[in-house]
């Protein structure tokens, strides 16, 4: 208790607040340029880190990686370009709700679950990052193959169209995660000589390409007249600026199921907040009231993307200080700095000097609250920004793609790959072919592909697939889990064949 | 105190801003003394790695050295030889420099058709740490030693399930020429990045990892260490077999050094070789060094660039008894 007070007296001082503000605002800005990922914001305050205490520099990562979680929705929203990959799933619901004049109502949606999956994954982190730790580290590859099979099974759902075109662009976008160095084996894939395709496609070409450059093109198909139309109008209607009580009430559920969604996926390393997201929208989607709203502006569309991916954030931290294990580069980065400043993560830390880890819980936590403030600031801004006429908006959201698909890596290459996904998401929005799918494809490949390789080496070095199956309890528990579920979708299935009840949504 | 406070703010408020101006804007007359604008260090790996963040503690109190900016850029991909790459074909001026180690230089081309010749394209500038790497196992393992570990991998050929952080890097290479000297018949999981080993280790996934970033899991218990890769013992753990004192055909130093494109002028090798050795035995970069388990191991411009010819050598003759790589 002694060292929780002095944990909150520590964090409670001018540099500590002042860290936060700096690492919020800093955040929100950078998370809105795309291609600048939170983690490349994250990496920009390490050196501070060296030269102040950890109470302060910490927090200060942690406040920027926050900010740019809520401040990358922002593009996504106006303008169909996420700022960082985790806010892509934002645009589905967002971007439609924006073109109606609600774009303030959508901004709102977005920082309300922002600031509650945050909160929520820090209580989460705080009180309970041991039990949740231990389970999470007896998940191997095997396991990971299941859950990452099973959420491509359940997030083919999200396409409502013809079932050969979901089937073309889903494996479309597998095929593409072929490409690149085998990761098993290092041997060149699909790369055709080129060096710069060893580590294969970048995601944020691919999302800023399909998503942002695509819109680009389809603009470009208008009668010239419409170009000197305003790209958004904002209604000036007060109710379609904010986000009333009522409304906050009804996502609830959203926001918790979300917030549960994102921490599971924090608290296992590398399935990331992209993938968080997704799973979010399909599961707000699944158990809606009005699942046909989604993808028109569904304000449970918004919440639950925002809210998973902000608690990734949070979680991603339960495994670095149980195990000093990081979940993510964010979480990589955050441990080098403690390392810096003389805290190993892990028990010892909570052990031999709590004090400032009971510090960086409390900065977290004023953190969420200062990101709400600042985030209110930032939307009028914003507003502010996109309210230009087509003819400008349109050439200037290129400008911004190219750059931020540059900025990765430093490649060229990646923008010329962008523009080419630009050209076939135009065309596959044309022919109703689902781009989503083709993305989901591309982002769940590489870990489904790593772990079914690593699980079928596992088991040739046990004796055989039921030893190796009997070695592992949670292996157990999930294959059961599936089982079960399986088996209640055949009976329904049956039943409706049988009694010829109405189809419900499958 | 308040005073200084507030100056320490001034400064953050003052970098960051620095940092996110490109770095084209402050370009000067082209003329003069070097450095006359920021200068560029190319990380191969995302950051947040051991090497990523000793080059961040090197670029700032190079940056203070030299007086202009030093950014750090992570130009990821091919196991760190598309960053290196990048660099070996970059103007040779000095303002644009790579992080390298023992990984893309020595070990990547004998496997992998880098986009670089090691003895030709660059110039090695300093060495400033030598990183360890421990084999390490679970804390509740059954193994008390590497021999313990080598007898049960012997009477169970292929049941020793073992990883490193990337396929075919140093500790990969390393560890796999010692089972095949002691006649070791192993698994080898590939994993990315050595917190999927370390979860790997203590989710029992696997029974053995080499890898660098364990302080956390070791101070807890949840891992021990059994040997280590490299010719230097263990700081603090000197009873820990190296694979040097083992007598295995591979032991390397895995080093963690600047390097530019080749030719690069001799004022900006002076001026970095200063650097370095100057930041090596500051206070400040020993105590960084300590909690990242590196030793501090400077190495002037023409002692570097022997050594790294000479591990180069080594390298491939050992692999080509050994009958991989080409």
């Amino acid at each position: 208790m002694e060292n929780v007070l002095e944990g909150i007296s520590l964090a409670l001082n001018f540099n500590a607040l002042a860290g936060i503000l700096l690492g919020i605002v800093l955040g929100q800005i950078l998370g809105s340029i795309p291609g600048l990922t939170a983690a490349m914001a994250v990496a920009l305050l390490v050196p501070f880190s060296f030269y102040f205490d950890p109470w302060v520099g910490i927090p200060m990562m942690l406040a920027m990686f926050k900010g740019s979680l809520f401040g990358s929705s922002i593009p996504a929203i106006l303008l169909r370009t996420p700022g960082t990959p985790a806010a892509a799933a934002t645009v589905i619901d967002g971007n439609p709700l924006a073109r109606r004049g609600k774009g303030g109502k959508a901004m709102h949606t977005v920082l309300f679950a922002s600031v509650f999956g945050d909160s929520f994954s820090d209580i989460v982190l705080i009180f309970g990052a041991g039990a949740l730790a231990a389970v999470a580290i007896r998940f191997g590859p095997s396991e990971y193959a299941i859950l990452v099979f099973f959420a491509l099974l359940s997030l083919i759902s999200l396409h409502r169209g013809s079932a050969w075109k979901g089937i073309a662009a889903i494996s479309a976008g597998v095929l593409l995660a072929c490409i690149g160095l085998d990761p098993i084996t290092g041997a060149p894939r699909l790369t055709f000589g080129n060096a710069e395709l060893f580590d294969g496609i970048g995601l944020i070409p691919m999302l800023i390409g399909f998503l942002a450059i695509s819109e680009v093109f389809r603009q470009l198909e208008q009668p010239v007249r419409l170009l000197g139309e305003r790209a958004l109008a904002f209604s000036s209607r007060r109710e379609d600026n904010r986000l009333s009580g009522k409304e906050r009430l009804s996502l609830l559920p959203t926001l918790l199921r979300s917030s549960a969604i994102g921490t599971a996926t924090g608290a296992l390393p590398g399935l990331g907040s992209t993938v968080a997201a997704f799973i979010a929208y399909n599961e707000a989607r699944r158990t809606a009231a009005k699942p046909e709203q989604f993808g028109k502006g569904s304000l449970h569309g918004i919440a639950a993307p925002e809210a998973a991916n902000n608690a990734v954030g949070g979680a991603n931290l339960i495994p670095l200080l149980a195990f000093g294990i990081p979940g993510d580069v964010a979480a990589a980065l955050i441990l080098g700095a403690l390392l810096i400043q003389g805290i190993t993560p892990g028990p010892v830390a909570f052990r031999d000097n709590p004090a400032p880890i009971y510090a960086i819980f409390v900065a977290m936590l004023l953190a969420n609250l200062v990101n709400y403030l600042v985030g209110l600031g930032f939307i009028p801004l914003a507003k502010k920004m996109v309210s230009l006429p087509k003819r400008l908006l349109f050439p200037a959201v290129l400008v911004l793609a190219s750059a931020g698909a540059y900025a990765m890596r430093g490649s060229l290459f990646d923008v010329q790959l962008m523009f080419v996904f630009g050209l076939v998401g135009w065309l596959m929005a044309k022919y109703r072919f689902p781009s989503v799918l083709l993305l989901i494809g591309f982002i769940l490949t590489p870990i489904l592909e790593r772990s079914i390789r690593q699980t079928l080496i596992l088991v040739e070095a046990a004796d055989g697939w039921f030893a190796f199956v009997a070695s592992r309890p949670v292996l157990m528990i999930l294959l059961g889990v599936l089982a079960i579920l399986t088996a209640i979708v055949v009976r329904q299935r049956l039943m409706m064949k049988r009694y010829g009840l109405p189809k419900g949504p499958a | 105190m308040k005073r200084r406070g507030l100056l320490r703010w001034t400064l953050a408020v003052l970098a960051v801003t620095g940092a996110l101006l490109p770095a084209g804007c402050a370009r000067e007359g082209g003329s003069g003394e070097y450095p006359s604008k920021p200068v560029t260090i190319v990380v191969p790996y995302a950051p947040g790695g051991g090497g990523d963040t000793f080059t961040r503690a090197v670029a700032a109190q190079a940056a203070d050295i030299l007086g202009v900016k030093v950014f750090v850029e992570n130009r990821t991909g091919g196991g760190g030889t598309i960053g290196v790459g990048s660099v070996a074909r970059a103007a040779a001026d000095g303002y644009t420099l790579a992080f390298v180690s023992t990984s893309p230089v020595v070990m990547a081309p004998n496997f992998l058709d880098v986009p670089y010749d090691p003895l030709e394209d660059f110039t090695y500038l300093a060495r400033f740490v030598v990183s360890v790497h421990p084999v390490l196992v679970g804390g509740e393992s059954p193994f008390d030693s590497f021999p313990a570990v080598l007898e049960f991998a012997r009477a169970n050929p292929g049941r020793l399930r073992w990883s490193t952080a990337g396929i075919n890097g140093a500790p990969h290479v390393a560890t796999l020429a010692a089972f095949r000297q002691e006649g070791v018949e192993a698994t080898f999981v590939p994993m990315q990045g050595s917190s999927e080993v370390l979860a790997g280790l203590l989710g029992g996934t696997i029974d053995l990892g080499v890898i660098s970033d364990y302080s956390g899991a070791l101070a807890a218990g949840d891992v021990r260490v059994l040997a280590e890769i490299g010719p230097e013992p263990i700081p603090g753990l000197p009873a820990v077999p190296t694979y040097e004192q083992l007598g295995y055909p591979l032991a390397p130093a895995i080093f963690f050094g600047l390097a530019g494109p080749a030719e690069l002028p001799r004022d900006v090798v002076a001026r970095w070789d200063d650097a370095i050795r100057t930041i090596t035995a500051s206070a400040a970069f020993s105590d960084i060094a300590e909690r990242l388990n590196g030793n501090v191991a400077y190495l002037g411009h023409e002692e570097f660039e022997r050594h790294v010819r000479a591990d180069i050598a080594a390298a491939r003759r050992t692999l080509r008894t050994l009958g991989s790589g080409d």
